[in-house]
């Protein structure tokens, strides 16, 4: 509080710290939201349990018990999945009707009583378990999934101690010959219950319709019928849908018991989204990680490289400080390092430059910008590109994903232009596919040729279709105009280009004539970018490639942006990150960072929404927090920063932008109607629209953690034979 | 109504009156730290995570999620060099207390003095009717071609 | 009467220092052990260590060891062999030199002192794998 600037300790009055004041402010703005009273017209009253509901028509039972509080056993039913109702788990009883209903299929009438906990329910459960018992394995102590699974949950409370079934002929258990659908996921198919959420989540979310059931009764299976993998990016949700053991996960396959490990929430960073994950970690490891349910951003899903790229946090690390000795990058203590560092900015008198790569934080990148201007530089930038001409990232409604995520549902039509939202946000494409299926969405786009995963009109790849579309020549423009909730999707990629300034300008000129305020969309493909727009970072290595630099930091910089013959021959380069790649290549000496897992920082997504990964493993060797290793130059230097511990470098991205540690947070974007006015209008040149990843290969390795990952190898092998096996049987 | 013995008093005694009667006021905010026995360094240094427990995505139920929590920040691990098993120097690392409201649990972080943060607000969900027919809607695209 | 005087002890003395070989070896027997002791020698050991005794002395600190003079102020007991160990430790009163009934085989392993604290210890070493593979800038 004593460092507190004197504004912020009147404006908050009291003794106690700012984060109690912070997390108080995002206390009360969630209650005032809560009161806003929701729509209550022709509700319907039931009675679950004898507790009176009130539920909109055409509810199911088992969503009206939900509302009443009454859980009812399932196994096929799944709240972001269609209605199958062929488990018979959730049978209740309802009052003056002969048979039981399943619970999940049926929709409530007026004044039903339902029991949801009467004898003959409870029968009907024992029944149901007792027919799925028969044929499942006894193999809970070799089984995965062991700990948590649903049917074992609940047949210890409704399983029989015996069974009734006896083998008469001798011809033991049924089973299923396990399928081999990739190197993500396992499948044990005896275990497999038939509940069909795996193939309903396939064909419903990811969009792909590769599995299925063949044969029936007795001889029903689960699979791709055809040998095929099962490759999408989403197939590792189908581990988590799957209620009983018969879909695993390959890479954690025996290695900890659920009970055994603890869950920290955190973020994920290998994409844009920020989706929410839990980070199951045993003996200082990352196990495995899962999704966290959070409606406005992943909803409970979970993109295959944030879920299995985790094993790329344990090799090639960085774990201990390194310096250029003789030509070779030699381990020396992290005194050393830090005193020839910081000797060497002091002697570069101000021609000091950075370049924050896709993985850095925003505390880091606060801490480099603050380190850099104290030494007298200005050039900050960010590896990715983006158009400074016009307002440029001055306004952030320029680059933010301005329609959040959850809103994606409601659109009616999308322009994709120069992106491939299935490869570089997949989470935001299961968004458009749910929009698509319920909400009857009509996209198009502009770039080549590829598989969104739900039909789309292609417009071509010329660039001068963009034009054309702002012009309103196009036929698409005018569904645009018409349309109550559309939304243009712009790659970040497309902007990077030299005419990104030209493209942006028009679209948001293009934009302007809209129902919507908030139609114009950039898909950023980093989680640093918007942080680091946010806080003042230029955009594109021009800028420090162009300030002829002495000293280069890179933090976190992989992406081989700059290069060597770009700089001065007496450039020193300093790298901090976590990872060997390309970055720690080029470097004078590497100081080694930590990974997203490692540390508790702020991260700003696509949609501009900031939020915070916790600490979940210390990291390995010597490697320190990011900002502290700023913050020990910095003292080296001469010029400390005035940052000491967490709670004080976040008081500092409070008086940068209060936005970046109102964590989770979405803050609302104006000057929309603005920007168009400030832009310069610099035309669009012809060419191609291009994408980077264009099909599933391309997906799995974009960053150090994901190419250091054994398992996205696999993945990528995986891809290109099943691609092989496709071309080949095309051409045949 | 005048009372004699309040209108003769002298000062001295409309004080001391004054000090008796009525309740006494402890300050609102009451911090235990000093008194706990809590070794400083874990109040002043330590941060406290105020959450519910997500929601394991691996299983559909929901019953045992219905409370509060607070967990401390974690701390260094390291790997014991004879059996290579893990060790850690954190009293707290194991520490979970639940309680009833996130309220309750802000008030005790408050009383004890840490630094506390809310990890995850509840958002309401959103309300979809789930229709059994629409697998088979001849217009939609929710028909299902997949079985 | 002399011993009333304590003038036995004093001829002890000159015993002893006598059977140490003079003013000078006693001075230095009794800088190594800290003591001046009289007695029988019983044995020397292969590795030179002479064994005393004495039963004048007290049990149990009548039987005493003398290490070799190239041990010098590094001495310790595990440096006794295990043959010797056994009459030092009173287990039996037949020194070995003098037990025919002990067995000698060519493959006993002659014996070793214990090498803690020197260089030579044993260094316990993790076999299992690194739980973070470092990156090597050699290897590309």
């Amino acid at each position: 509080m004593i460092r507190a600037p004197l504004t912020k300790a009147l404006s908050l009055g009291s003794s106690t710290s700012p984060i109690h004041k912070i997390a108080a402010a995002a206390f009360r703005t969630t209650a005032v939201t809560a009161q806003i009273p929701a729509k209550a017209p022709e509700k319907i009253e039931v009675f679950v349990d004898d507790i009176p509901v009130h539920v909109e028509p055409g509810t199911t039972i088992l969503q009206a018990a939900a509302v009443a509080g009454v859980e009812i056993p399932r196994f096929c039913y799944h709240e972001r999945l269609a209605v199958a109702g062929n488990c018979r788990m959730c049978l209740v009883e309802i009052e003056k009707s002969p048979k039981l209903a399943a619970a999940c299929a049926m929709p409530v009438m007026k004044g039903w009583r339902i029991k949801t906990n009467s004898e003959k329910t409870r029968q009907a459960r024992e029944g149901v378990m007792e027919f799925l018992l028969m044929n499942h394995p006894l193999d809970c102590p070799i089984c995965d999934q062991g700990g948590e699974c649903d049917l074992q949950d609940q047949a210890m409370a409704f399983g029989s101690d015996r069974s009734r079934f006896t083998d008469i002929n001798h011809s033991g258990k049924r089973a299923v010959e396990d399928k081999d659908i990739g190197p993500l996921v396992k499948t044990i198919m005896t275990r497999c219950i038939h509940c069909t959420r795996c193939i309903r989540f396939a064909s419903e979310i990811a969009g792909v319709d590769d599995l299925g059931t063949t044969g029936r009764g007795n001889d029903m299976q689960i699979g791709t019928y055809v040998e095929k993998l099962f490759l999408s990016e989403m197939s590792g949700n189908v581990i988590d849908l799957c209620p009983v053991g018969a879909l695993t996960n390959k890479p954690f396959s025996f290695a900890a018991r659920p009970w055994e490990t603890r869950k920290i929430s955190s973020i994920d960073v290998l994409d844009a989204v920020g989706s929410n994950i839990i980070v199951s970690t045993r003996t200082n490891e990352v196990l495995r990680i899962l999704p966290r349910e959070n409606e406005e951003i992943n909803e409970e899903w979970l993109a295959d490289k944030s879920r299995f790229a985790c094993d790329g946090l344990k090799r090639q690390r960085l774990v201990a400080p390194m310096v250029r000795i003789k030509g070779e990058l030699t381990p020396v203590e992290w005194e050393g390092a830090l005193i020839e560092v910081g000797q060497k900015v002091r002697a570069a008198n101000g021609a000091v430059a950075g370049v924050a790569g896709s993985l850095a934080d925003v505390e880091s990148m606060v801490a480099l910008k603050d380190l850099l201007n104290r030494v007298g530089s200005e050039a900050v930038c960010t590896e990715q590109s983006f158009p400074s001409e016009g307002s440029g990232a001055d306004l952030r409604s320029n680059y933010l994903f301005n329609r959040n995520i959850q809103s994606l549902e409601t659109a009616d039509v999308a322009l994709l232009i120069g992106t491939n939202p299935r490869y570089e946000a997949p989470l935001i494409n299961t968004r458009l596919r749910k929009a698509y299926v319920h909400n009857e969405l009509e996209v198009a786009s502009i770039g080549p040729k590829i598989d969104l995963s739900y039909r789309h009109n292609n417009l071509g790849d010329d660039s001068n279709l963009i034009t054309q579309i702002c012009n309103g020549t196009h036929p698409f423009a005018a569904k645009l105009k018409e349309a109550k909730n559309p939304a243009i999707i712009v790659g970040s990629d497309l902007l990077a280009r030299p005419d990104g300034a030209g493209i942006l300008a028009n679209l948001q000129n293009f934009a302007k004539g809209f129902k919507s305020t908030s139609a114009l969309n950039v898909l950023q493909r980093n989680a640093s970018q918007a942080g680091a727009l946010d806080i003042g970072y230029q955009a594109g290595v021009e800028e420090a490639i162009k300030s002829k630099p002495k000293v280069l930091f890179l933090l976190n910089a992989d992406e081989a942006k700059v290069t060597r013959d770009q700089l001065p021959k007496d450039c020193y380069i300093v790298y901090v990150g976590h990872h060997g790649d390309e970055g720690a290549q080029i470097a004078d000496a590497v100081l080694p960072g930590v990974a997203y897992t490692e540390k508790t920082a702020t991260y700003v997504n696509t949609e501009g929404r900031a939020q915070q990964t916790l600490a979940a493993v210390s990291p390995p060797g010597l490697a320190r927090d990011d900002w502290k290793i700023f913050r020990a130059i910095s003292e080296i230097v001469g010029a400390p920063l005035p940052y000491d511990s967490l709670e004080e470098i976040r008081d500092r991205l409070d008086d940068i932008a209060p936005h970046l540690i109102r964590h989770g947070h979405l803050e609302a974007n104006s000057f929309q109607t603005v920007a168009p006015q400030l832009s310069a209008a610099p035309s669009i040149s012809s060419g191609k629209v291009s994408v980077q990843q264009l099909s599933l290969k391309d997906y799995f390795m974009t960053d150090p953690i994901s190419r250091a990952s054994p398992t996205m190898a696999k993945c990528i092998q995986a891809a290109k034979k099943e691609g092989e096996k496709k071309a080949a049987s095309a051409s045949c | 109504m005048v009372e004699n013995k309040l209108v003769l008093a002298t000062p001295e005694e409309l004080k001391q009156r004054n000090k008796l009667a009525g309740t006494i006021a402890v300050p609102k905010q009451v911090n235990i730290a000093p008194i706990t026995g809590h070794p400083e360094e874990h109040v002043k240094n330590r941060r406290v995570c105020i959450s519910r427990p997500a929601k394991n995505s691996m299983q559909s139920g929901t019953n045992n999620l219905d409370y509060w929590r607070i967990e401390f920040d974690n701390r260094e691990r390291w790997e014991n060099p004879l059996m290579g098993w893990v060790s850690t120097g954190d009293p707290l690392s194991n520490m979970e207390v639940e309680f009833n409201s996130k309220e309750e649990a802000i008030a005790h972080c408050e009383k004890n003095g840490y630094k506390w943060f809310i990890e995850q607000e509840e958002q309401a969900k959103p309300s979809r009717v789930k229709n059994y027919g629409s697998n088979f809607s001849w217009n939609k695209r929710t028909r299902v071609s997949t079985k | 009467m002399a011993k009333y005087l304590g003038l036995d002890k004093v001829g002890k003395l000159f015993q002893i220092i006598q059977q140490s070989g003079g003013l000078r070896a006693a001075y230095k027997k009794l800088y190594r052990f800290d003591e001046l002791k009289i007695g029988s020698l019983v044995g020397t050991d292969k590795y030179g260590n002479k064994y005393f005794e004495n039963p004048y002395y007290f049990y149990g600190r009548n039987r005493w060891v003398e290490y070799a003079h190239h041990q010098n102020m590094d001495y310790d007991g595990s440096q006794i062999p295990a043959e010797w160990f056994g009459w030092m430790h009173y287990k039996t009163d037949l020194p070995p030199i003098r037990d025919g009934a002990r067995v000698q085989h060519k493959w006993m392993a002659s014996h070793s002192e214990n090498l803690s604290g020197t260089k030579e210890q044993y260094m316990p070493y993790t076999t299992t794998k690194p739980k973070y593979e470092a990156w090597d800038p050699k290897k590309k």
